[in-house]
């Protein structure tokens, strides 16, 4: 019993995490209708601007304030730079520029960090561990989950009671038609950009003491995140937010049951949802 | 039609190039030649996929891989397949897989189908990786025998690099033939619009099936020859990088156009080979390139002569 609770609150973080980052993904796609696939690698160069950042002046909590910011900028940087400019030449391309893009920065960050496994120590505050049930947990864990949520709920106050949470709700519902009533789209969608980008900054930055740092984190998490996107419906936030959860406890409790299928679990996931469903759980247009 | 005959000289003159090429050229440069023959049938089939059907392939790595590694398997553990069984039957297997797999992505398209064949890729990289029993995991597989032809030895990359010439020469047009079959019109209407094709009465889902387990079949003959190529498979032959390498070269070359493949995998080949002498960071430089040569140029290389007519 009490390692079905352990192993469910493993579940619960992991979920919790891989939500962080395909949250960000989701609203970029429900607004472009592009997979911005270089999405993953701003999760990874939050991750290693942490480990930079711990290693200078040796703060978590600064680094978990700085980083995201950093690579919130970067994201807003490749919407103005990079992909308005190749909108007009259609999906595919943007499609196409979004990998060129992930490419050249994981192997950017090959370069500046090295390629072998780093691992970024856990915040002093949060080093010990508390009794569940009887069982020794990390209390770091319990940090991730507890702020995982936090942002969760932040996020859904954002997007259901503000001003700003209608207009992108809007927006991901009829792109050029919140334009013609007279929302500035093109602010809106850098903003979301940047709130996406955030996010997986955040998300990197929690990750690094928990998952460690190497170079191919950020490939090892697009898979699990895009069959979260994709089981959840593209576009749709409350999708990602129970497709997480369905992924995190099916990783979790694969490794507990049946290791050396663990990996199998989330593509058989997908792929009932999508025969039974093509557009994904909350999706709704295929 | 003037484009007709600027297309012909243009396949003339490669002809001709194509024959005269292992007198000319050192051996080295030869071998590279080869890689780009073989490449070019695989990009055209990715190519062939998104331009036809409008099918974003992610995964397309899985038929070369599948391909690789059965024809592979095969010189291993038949005796006496010949070379051409050998290809025949990496090309089937992945034409199979493909038949299966189609049977699952005909429903989806855009982004969805993107995202199935990436699903389908890592799935099927994450066996062959595991399987180590059989594909050898990590390590691959290498040492396999590479039979006559005809009793040509196939060791002398001339001889080698003439069959690939020939073989991709008659999928490449097998290819272009239908494209001029009424399926292959079937296939450009579903492209165009889905919805109507299936009101005309025209079955959508068949066509889809058959026109992906074609490609397929000559994806996995290109994996084929690639792997007597190498003389040797391993696992990144079938992983994510590799289909996202394909993707890369057919957008450097063109997508719009027949020769696109061609100079994608050449200029793909040659900056590969060429920069990896100067740095390790080649493929930083591959990633910044591509991104600068979508935003100049969406259509690829090929599409900025086509402007300029």
């Amino acid at each position: 019993m009490e390692t079905f609770v352990i192993q469910f609150i493993h579940g619960l973080v992991y979920g919790l995490l891989l939500f962080l980052v395909a949250s960000g993904l989701t609203l970029v796609f429900g607004m472009m209708s592009v997979l911005n696939i270089a999405h993953v690698s701003f999760y990874m160069l939050g991750a290693y601007l942490s480990y930079t950042m711990l290693k200078v002046v040796s703060n978590f909590w600064l680094a978990l304030i700085v980083c995201p910011i950093l690579v919130a900028l970067l994201g807003i940087l490749m919407e103005r730079l990079i992909l308005r400019r190749v909108h007009a030449a259609g999906h595919v391309q943007e499609f196409v520029i979004t990998f060129g893009i992930l490419f050249a920065l994981n192997e950017m960050i090959k370069w500046i960090w090295g390629s072998e496994n780093l691992s970024v120590p856990i915040p002093s505050t949060l080093s010990g561990s508390l009794l569940i049930m009887g069982n020794i947990y990390p209390a770091y864990r319990l940090f991730i989950l507890f702020f995982s949520l936090l942002i969760l709920a932040f996020l859904a106050f954002i997007l259901m009671r503000t001003r700003l949470g209608i207009t992108v709700r809007a927006m991901v519902s009829d792109r050029d038609m919140a334009s013609a009533l007279g929302t500035n789209t093109p602010f809106v969608f850098m903003l979301v950009m940047g709130i996406g980008s955030w996010l997986a900054g955040v998300a990197g930055v929690i990750a690094a003491p928990f998952l460690g740092l190497s170079s191919s984190m950020g490939l090892d998490f697009l898979t699990d995140c895009f069959i979260v996107t994709v089981t959840g419906g593209l576009g749709s936030l409350w999708g990602a937010v129970v497709a997480s959860f369905l992924i995190g406890q099916l990783s979790s409790f694969g490794i507990l049951f049946m290791p050396r299928f663990a990996i199998v679990f989330g593509f058989l996931l997908m792929a009932v949802v999508l025969v039974i469903k093509p557009s994904g759980l909350f999706g709704e247009k295929a | 039609m003037k484009n007709r005959s600027f297309y012909l000289w243009v396949g003339i003159a490669l002809g001709a190039l194509g024959i005269l090429f292992p007198h000319v050229l050192p051996k080295f440069q030869l071998r590279m030649v080869t890689e780009i023959v073989v490449v070019a049938l695989l990009v055209m089939t990715w190519k062939m996929m998104l331009n036809e059907a409008g099918l974003f392939s992610f995964g397309h790595a899985v038929y070369f891989g599948l391909g690789a590694y059965a024809s592979v398997l095969g010189w291993l553990h038949i005796k006496g397949l010949s070379l051409m069984s050998g290809i025949l039957l990496g090309g089937l297997v992945a034409g199979l897989v493909g038949f299966i797999l189609s049977a699952f992505l005909v429903r989806m398209s855009g982004t969805y189908y993107a995202l199935l064949t990436l699903a389908f890729n890592q799935l099927i990289w994450a066996i062959v990786w595991k399987w180590r029993n059989v594909t050898g995991g990590d390590d691959g597989l290498g040492k396999f025998p590479k039979p006559d032809l005809l009793g040509i030895s196939m060791k002398d990359p001339t001889n080698f690099y003439y069959l690939s010439v020939v073989l991709v020469g008659v999928c490449l047009f097998f290819c272009w033939y239908f494209t001029k079959t009424p399926l292959g019109n079937v296939t450009k209407s579903i492209k165009s619009n889905e919805e109507r094709t299936r009101f005309i009465g025209l079955n959508v889902g068949a066509s889809k099936i058959i026109f992906l387990t074609m490609l397929a079949f000559f994806a996995g003959i290109s994996g084929a020859l690639y792997a007597q190529f190498q003389e040797f498979i391993g696992a990144s032959s079938i992983d994510l990088v590799m289909s996202t390498h394909i993707i890369f070269m057919a957008f450097i070359g063109g997508i719009g156009h027949f020769w696109g493949p061609l100079l994608g995998s050449g200029i793909y080949v040659y900056l590969s080979e060429y920069l990896s002498h100067y740095t390790d960071r080649w493929e930083l430089i591959f990633g910044v390139v591509v991104v600068i040569l979508v935003l100049l140029a969406p259509q690829g290389i090929l599409g900025i002569t086509k402007k300029r007519k």
